[in-house]
């Protein structure tokens, strides 16, 4: 058994507002990330699998490339992520997104391969999930 | 005090490959590896995670020098500017990112023990790794 992960990378813009809280709350919550600004931000995909006898491949990454893209990329890279709707209602924090992307993903990759999405925010701050209930 | 701790050592080698089946006919290879079946070559990045008991005299999981000494006469000195298809290891398995995994830990753990070696990751280029720890 061996994981495999694939690094993709996005820009986008976003600010952390909670619906639930009125504006002077979130800035006091936020604080600068009430404000509308953006991150370069990268994305891993790790899947489990074992190498096939024959072809040596325990993911068929062309099919994860095109699931991520199709998927997640093209709403996301160049946008506003309040504004993408795979992300509608979503809390756009860091571990937000890693919760997101992994329920955006797990009906088109194989869930019993799929392991873990990290979100690297900015090289200080990253954010991973793998699938656990609270 | 002791503790078990991890540490990992990076080398890089810079080899060619192909995916190629011998046994499938040429254009069944290309329709399922496409490109990749065009001889090419990465800068692969290894990063080797030995785990264990720090030392209490010399603070150390295992002396880097000799992780070091290791991992470059057992790998790197075969598989730096060398052909992957070529290398005895890799008749009938393709050089895929995840055989080049399991074939650097089967011919580390004969020099760590699996009870040092706790993991190799295989960059093939900035976008992709594998990881294996030697889980069947």
């Amino acid at each position: 058994m061996i994981e495999i992960t694939r690094i993709y990378h996005f820009s986008a813009a976003h600010r952390l507002v909670s619906e639930h809280l009125g504006a002077a709350a979130n800035a006091e919550l936020y604080g600068p990330c009430a404000r509308p600004h953006g991150h370069n931000y990268y994305v891993e995909v790790t899947m489990a699998g074992v190498p096939d006898p024959v072809t040596g491949m325990a993911v068929d990454l062309g099919r994860v490339d095109a699931a991520v893209g199709e998927r997640l990329l093209r709403h996301v890279d160049h946008h506003t992520l309040e504004a993408a709707p795979p992300l509608a209602g979503v809390i756009t924090t860091g571990e937000g997104l890693a919760r997101a992307f992994w329920d955006i993903l797990i009906p088109v990759l194989a869930p019993d391969a799929l392991r873990r999405v990290r979100v690297v925010e900015t090289a200080k701050n990253r954010f991973e999930y793998r699938g656990e209930a609270a | 005090m002791s503790g078990i701790a991890y540490s990992s050592r990076r080398f890089t080698f810079a080899a060619a490959h192909r995916y190629w089946v011998d046994r499938w006919p040429a254009a069944e290879n290309e329709r399922f590896f496409g490109r990749l079946t065009v001889p090419h070559g990465h800068n692969y990045a290894l990063e080797v995670t030995v785990r264990g008991p720090i030392d209490p005299e010399t603070g150390m999981v295992i002396n880097l020098t000799e992780l070091k000494a290791i991992v470059n006469d057992t790998v790197i000195e075969r598989f730096d500017h060398a052909d992957l298809n070529a290398d005895a290891l890799f008749r009938g398995r393709v050089p895929t990112t995840e055989n080049i995994a399991t074939v650097v830990w089967d011919l580390l753990v004969e020099k760590l023990g699996a009870e040092r070696l706790w993991q190799v990751r295989v960059w093939e280029d900035e976008t992709l790794f594998v990881d294996y720890r030697g889980e069947a």
